[in-house]
Protein backbone atom coordinates (compact mmCIF):
# COMPACT_ATOMS: atom_id res chain seq x y z
CA UNK A 1 0.00 0.00 0.00
CA UNK A 2 2.89 2.30 0.80
CA UNK A 3 3.85 3.49 -2.56
CA UNK A 4 7.10 5.29 -2.40
CA UNK A 5 7.40 7.74 -5.64
CA UNK A 6 11.20 7.22 -7.17
CA UNK A 7 12.99 10.04 -6.01
CA UNK A 8 15.75 10.00 -8.50
CA UNK A 9 16.49 12.77 -10.66
CA UNK A 10 15.74 11.78 -13.71
CA UNK A 11 11.67 11.42 -13.44
CA UNK A 12 11.04 15.17 -14.29
CA UNK A 13 7.11 14.93 -12.57
CA UNK A 14 5.87 14.94 -8.98
CA UNK A 15 3.86 11.74 -8.60
CA UNK A 16 0.15 11.59 -9.90
CA UNK A 17 -2.15 13.98 -7.80
CA UNK A 18 -4.14 10.84 -6.23
CA UNK A 19 -7.49 12.48 -5.54
CA UNK A 20 -8.51 12.05 -1.77
CA UNK A 21 -11.71 9.45 -2.30
CA UNK A 22 -14.95 11.06 -1.66
CA UNK A 23 -15.53 10.40 2.23
CA UNK A 24 -18.66 12.90 3.16
CA UNK A 25 -19.97 10.40 5.58
CA UNK A 26 -16.17 10.06 8.20
CA UNK A 27 -15.61 13.47 9.66
CA UNK A 28 -11.59 13.63 8.70
CA UNK A 29 -9.95 11.12 5.84
CA UNK A 30 -7.59 8.78 7.43
CA UNK A 31 -4.05 9.40 7.80
CA UNK A 32 -2.12 7.46 4.70
CA UNK A 33 -5.09 9.00 2.15
CA UNK A 34 -4.49 12.77 3.61
CA UNK A 35 -0.60 12.85 3.56
CA UNK A 36 -0.43 11.27 0.36
CA UNK A 37 -1.77 13.61 -2.12
CA UNK A 38 0.11 15.37 -4.43
CA UNK A 39 -1.01 18.66 -3.30
CA UNK A 40 0.20 17.58 0.42
CA UNK A 41 3.35 16.84 -1.45
CA UNK A 42 3.57 20.25 -3.40
CA UNK A 43 2.44 22.13 0.11
CA UNK A 44 4.48 20.69 1.56
CA UNK A 45 7.41 20.62 -0.32
CA UNK A 46 6.77 24.85 -1.16
CA UNK A 47 6.75 25.52 2.75
CA UNK A 48 9.86 23.75 3.36
CA UNK A 49 11.85 25.50 0.59
CA UNK A 50 10.50 28.73 2.20
CA UNK A 51 11.67 27.91 5.19
CA UNK A 52 15.54 26.76 4.59
CA UNK A 53 15.45 29.69 2.91
CA UNK A 54 14.88 31.73 5.69
CA UNK A 55 16.91 29.61 8.02
CA UNK A 56 20.02 30.13 5.53
CA UNK A 57 18.87 33.66 5.55
CA UNK A 58 19.14 34.43 8.96
CA UNK A 59 22.52 32.34 9.26
CA UNK A 60 25.88 34.91 10.12
CA UNK A 61 27.95 35.16 6.87
CA UNK A 62 30.75 32.81 8.88
CA UNK A 63 28.19 30.39 10.61
CA UNK A 64 27.25 27.51 8.37
CA UNK A 65 23.49 26.11 8.60
CA UNK A 66 23.03 23.79 11.18
CA UNK A 67 21.22 20.70 10.82
CA UNK A 68 19.46 21.19 13.55
CA UNK A 69 18.00 24.10 12.59
CA UNK A 70 17.42 22.56 9.17
CA UNK A 71 15.54 19.94 11.22
CA UNK A 72 13.70 22.84 13.00
CA UNK A 73 12.50 24.43 9.97
CA UNK A 74 11.46 21.30 8.23
CA UNK A 75 9.35 20.15 11.40
CA UNK A 76 7.78 24.12 11.21
CA UNK A 77 6.98 23.58 7.54
CA UNK A 78 5.43 20.15 8.68
CA UNK A 79 3.03 21.43 11.36
CA UNK A 80 2.16 23.96 9.16
CA UNK A 81 1.03 21.95 5.87
CA UNK A 82 -0.90 19.90 8.77
CA UNK A 83 -2.79 23.07 9.61
CA UNK A 84 -3.17 23.10 13.18
CA UNK A 85 -5.64 20.22 12.96
CA UNK A 86 -3.60 18.13 14.94
CA UNK A 87 -1.94 18.21 18.48
CA UNK A 88 1.36 17.47 17.91
CA UNK A 89 1.26 20.20 14.85
CA UNK A 90 0.07 22.89 17.56
CA UNK A 91 2.75 21.49 19.86
CA UNK A 92 5.49 21.99 17.83
CA UNK A 93 4.61 25.50 16.29
CA UNK A 94 3.84 26.39 20.00
CA UNK A 95 6.92 25.49 21.10
CA UNK A 96 8.60 27.54 18.51
CA UNK A 97 7.23 30.31 20.36
CA UNK A 98 8.06 31.50 23.71
CA UNK A 99 5.26 33.34 24.98
CA UNK A 100 2.56 30.96 24.24
CA UNK A 101 4.08 28.22 26.12
CA UNK A 102 2.84 30.44 29.46
CA UNK A 103 -1.00 30.88 27.80
CA UNK A 104 -0.64 27.00 27.10
CA UNK A 105 0.52 26.20 30.70
CA UNK A 106 -2.27 28.73 32.32
CA UNK A 107 -4.62 27.05 30.68
CA UNK A 108 -3.31 23.60 31.56
CA UNK A 109 -3.08 24.95 35.22
CA UNK A 110 -6.29 25.20 35.35
CA UNK A 111 -7.15 21.80 33.45
CA UNK A 112 -5.00 20.24 35.92
CA UNK A 113 -6.70 21.61 38.51
CA UNK A 114 -10.12 19.99 37.53
CA UNK A 115 -8.67 16.74 37.40
CA UNK A 116 -7.50 16.78 41.07
CA UNK A 117 -10.86 17.39 41.80
CA UNK A 118 -11.97 14.28 40.07
CA UNK A 119 -9.16 12.42 41.72
CA UNK A 120 -11.82 11.83 44.76
CA UNK A 121 -13.27 8.76 42.29
CA UNK A 122 -12.28 5.51 43.57
CA UNK A 123 -10.16 3.75 41.20
CA UNK A 124 -12.03 0.92 40.77
CA UNK A 125 -14.39 2.54 38.97
CA UNK A 126 -11.96 4.08 36.64
CA UNK A 127 -10.27 0.90 35.95
CA UNK A 128 -13.58 -1.16 35.05
CA UNK A 129 -14.25 1.43 32.33
CA UNK A 130 -11.50 0.78 30.59
CA UNK A 131 -11.46 -2.00 27.43
CA UNK A 132 -10.05 -4.98 27.94
CA UNK A 133 -6.76 -4.41 26.05
CA UNK A 134 -5.74 -1.53 27.82
CA UNK A 135 -5.20 -2.92 31.30
CA UNK A 136 -2.43 -4.89 30.22
CA UNK A 137 0.82 -3.41 31.51
CA UNK A 138 2.50 -3.76 28.07
CA UNK A 139 0.43 -1.97 26.64
CA UNK A 140 0.06 0.74 29.35
CA UNK A 141 4.00 0.83 28.92
CA UNK A 142 4.25 1.15 25.58
CA UNK A 143 1.39 3.59 25.26
CA UNK A 144 3.14 5.88 27.50
CA UNK A 145 6.49 5.36 25.19
CA UNK A 146 4.44 6.95 21.95
CA UNK A 147 3.20 9.61 23.68
CA UNK A 148 7.21 10.94 24.35
CA UNK A 149 7.56 10.18 20.91
CA UNK A 150 4.80 12.49 19.75
CA UNK A 151 4.99 15.98 20.18
CA UNK A 152 2.70 17.59 22.77
CA UNK A 153 0.76 13.95 23.68
CA UNK A 154 2.45 13.06 26.94
CA UNK A 155 -1.05 12.79 28.73
CA UNK A 156 -3.40 12.20 26.62
CA UNK A 157 -6.20 9.20 26.77
CA UNK A 158 -5.11 6.27 24.95
CA UNK A 159 -7.92 7.12 21.91
CA UNK A 160 -6.93 10.45 21.11
CA UNK A 161 -3.05 9.43 21.24
CA UNK A 162 -3.49 6.60 18.62
CA UNK A 163 -5.16 9.11 16.27
CA UNK A 164 -2.68 11.30 16.58
CA UNK A 165 0.13 8.76 16.44
CA UNK A 166 -1.79 7.45 13.07
CA UNK A 167 -1.21 11.51 11.69
CA UNK A 168 1.97 11.69 13.08
CA UNK A 169 3.41 8.71 11.18
CA UNK A 170 1.50 9.45 7.84
CA UNK A 171 3.16 13.21 8.36
CA UNK A 172 6.70 12.16 8.91
CA UNK A 173 6.62 9.37 6.17
CA UNK A 174 5.76 12.73 4.14
CA UNK A 175 8.64 14.67 5.60
CA UNK A 176 11.00 12.10 4.58
CA UNK A 177 9.85 11.80 1.58
CA UNK A 178 9.87 15.41 0.52
CA UNK A 179 13.43 15.70 2.03
CA UNK A 180 14.43 12.85 0.45
CA UNK A 181 13.69 13.85 -3.10
CA UNK A 182 15.20 17.12 -2.59
CA UNK A 183 18.35 16.37 -1.23
CA UNK A 184 18.76 13.59 -3.41
CA UNK A 185 17.61 16.28 -6.53
CA UNK A 186 20.35 18.95 -5.25
CA UNK A 187 22.97 15.97 -4.92
CA UNK A 188 22.73 14.51 -8.66
CA UNK A 189 23.03 17.61 -10.38
CA UNK A 190 26.19 18.93 -8.44
CA UNK A 191 27.75 15.46 -9.23
CA UNK A 192 26.32 14.61 -12.96
CA UNK A 193 27.52 18.23 -14.05
CA UNK A 194 31.37 19.41 -12.94
CA UNK A 195 32.14 20.55 -16.66
CA UNK A 196 29.72 23.24 -15.70
CA UNK A 197 31.36 24.98 -13.20
CA UNK A 198 29.12 28.74 -13.78
CA UNK A 199 31.03 31.97 -13.38
CA UNK A 200 28.05 33.66 -12.30
CA UNK A 201 26.50 31.45 -8.92
CA UNK A 202 22.95 30.85 -8.79
CA UNK A 203 21.00 30.75 -5.68
CA UNK A 204 19.49 27.59 -5.42
CA UNK A 205 16.93 28.84 -3.23
CA UNK A 206 15.99 31.61 -5.01
CA UNK A 207 15.66 29.61 -7.96
CA UNK A 208 13.27 27.35 -6.19
CA UNK A 209 11.43 30.35 -4.89
CA UNK A 210 10.84 32.01 -8.54
CA UNK A 211 10.37 28.34 -9.82
CA UNK A 212 7.66 27.17 -7.76
CA UNK B 1 -9.16 22.55 25.65
CA UNK B 2 -11.01 22.54 29.12
CA UNK B 3 -14.36 21.39 27.60
CA UNK B 4 -12.56 19.24 26.04
CA UNK B 5 -10.97 17.48 29.06
CA UNK B 6 -14.19 17.22 30.83
CA UNK B 7 -15.65 15.55 27.90
CA UNK B 8 -13.37 12.77 28.14
CA UNK B 9 -13.97 12.85 31.90
CA UNK B 10 -17.77 12.15 31.49
CA UNK B 11 -17.43 9.77 28.49
CA UNK B 12 -14.75 7.28 30.83
CA UNK B 13 -17.91 7.10 33.43
CA UNK B 14 -21.04 6.94 30.78
CA UNK B 15 -20.56 6.22 27.17
CA UNK B 16 -16.69 4.82 27.65
CA UNK B 17 -14.42 4.79 25.12
CA UNK B 18 -15.12 0.90 23.69
CA UNK B 19 -12.47 -1.56 23.23
CA UNK B 20 -13.71 -1.86 19.41
CA UNK B 21 -13.04 1.57 19.22
CA UNK B 22 -9.36 0.90 20.12
CA UNK B 23 -9.26 -1.99 18.08
CA UNK B 24 -10.61 -0.05 15.33
CA UNK B 25 -7.95 2.66 15.95
CA UNK B 26 -4.73 0.32 16.99
CA UNK B 27 -5.72 -1.68 13.24
CA UNK B 28 -5.62 1.59 11.61
CA UNK B 29 -1.97 1.99 13.08
CA UNK B 30 -1.06 -1.17 11.99
CA UNK B 31 -2.04 -0.53 8.04
CA UNK B 32 0.39 2.66 8.17
CA UNK B 33 3.42 0.64 9.31
CA UNK B 34 5.85 -0.90 6.69
CA UNK B 35 4.75 -4.39 8.62
CA UNK B 36 1.59 -4.15 7.17
CA UNK B 37 2.61 -4.98 3.44
CA UNK B 38 3.63 -8.17 4.65
CA UNK B 39 1.08 -9.09 7.29
CA UNK B 40 -1.95 -7.73 5.40
CA UNK B 41 -4.67 -8.68 7.40
CA UNK B 42 -3.54 -11.01 9.97
CA UNK B 43 -4.39 -8.81 13.41
CA UNK B 44 -1.34 -8.36 15.49
CA UNK B 45 -1.56 -7.83 18.94
CA UNK B 46 -1.77 -4.47 20.31
CA UNK B 47 1.41 -4.08 22.14
CA UNK B 48 3.12 -5.50 18.99
CA UNK B 49 1.37 -2.86 17.23
CA UNK B 50 2.32 0.28 19.87
CA UNK B 51 6.30 -0.92 19.97
CA UNK B 52 6.32 -1.39 15.97
CA UNK B 53 4.92 2.17 15.61
CA UNK B 54 7.33 3.37 18.58
CA UNK B 55 10.59 1.60 16.37
CA UNK B 56 8.91 3.41 13.24
CA UNK B 57 8.59 6.89 14.52
CA UNK B 58 12.28 6.87 16.05
CA UNK B 59 13.52 5.34 12.52
CA UNK B 60 11.66 8.23 10.33
CA UNK B 61 12.64 10.62 12.53
CA UNK B 62 16.47 9.51 12.62
CA UNK B 63 16.03 9.75 8.88
CA UNK B 64 15.06 13.25 9.10
CA UNK B 65 17.63 14.13 11.47
CA UNK B 66 20.39 12.34 8.69
CA UNK B 67 18.25 14.48 5.92
CA UNK B 68 18.84 17.54 7.51
CA UNK B 69 22.44 17.06 7.93
CA UNK B 70 23.16 16.77 4.44
CA UNK B 71 20.62 19.49 3.24
CA UNK B 72 22.49 21.71 5.53
CA UNK B 73 25.24 20.84 4.17
CA UNK B 74 24.22 21.90 0.91
CA UNK B 75 22.36 24.71 1.55
CA UNK B 76 26.05 25.76 2.64
CA UNK B 77 27.21 26.48 -1.12
CA UNK B 78 25.60 29.18 -3.04
CA UNK B 79 26.79 28.24 -5.95
CA UNK B 80 24.69 26.09 -8.36
CA UNK B 81 24.71 25.18 -11.76
CA UNK B 82 21.75 25.84 -13.95
CA UNK B 83 21.16 21.88 -13.94
CA UNK B 84 20.46 21.73 -10.71
CA UNK B 85 18.51 25.26 -10.77
CA UNK B 86 16.14 22.82 -13.51
CA UNK B 87 15.83 20.37 -11.29
CA UNK B 88 14.92 22.04 -8.59
CA UNK B 89 12.39 23.70 -10.74
CA UNK B 90 10.81 21.11 -11.84
CA UNK B 91 10.83 19.10 -8.59
CA UNK B 92 8.43 21.80 -7.32
CA UNK B 93 5.93 22.28 -10.05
Amino acid sequence: MASVPSSSSSSPSQPKTRKKPGQNSSPAPPPQTKWRTGTQERLYSRRLVDALRATRDRTQVQESVGSRAVKEAADSALALTARGQSRWSRAILFGRNSCRRKLLVKAGGKIRRHRRKQHGVPPVAAVAAEPGVLKEQKVKERLRKLGRLVPGCRKLPAATLLEEAADYVAALELQVRTMRALADALSAAAVSAPEEEETKAVDPMAIAEQGS
Amino acid sequence: MSSRRSRSRRSSNSSRITEEQIVELVSKLQDLLPEARSRSSERVSASRVLQDTCNYIRDLQQEVDDLSERLADMLASTEMTSAQAAIIRSLLM
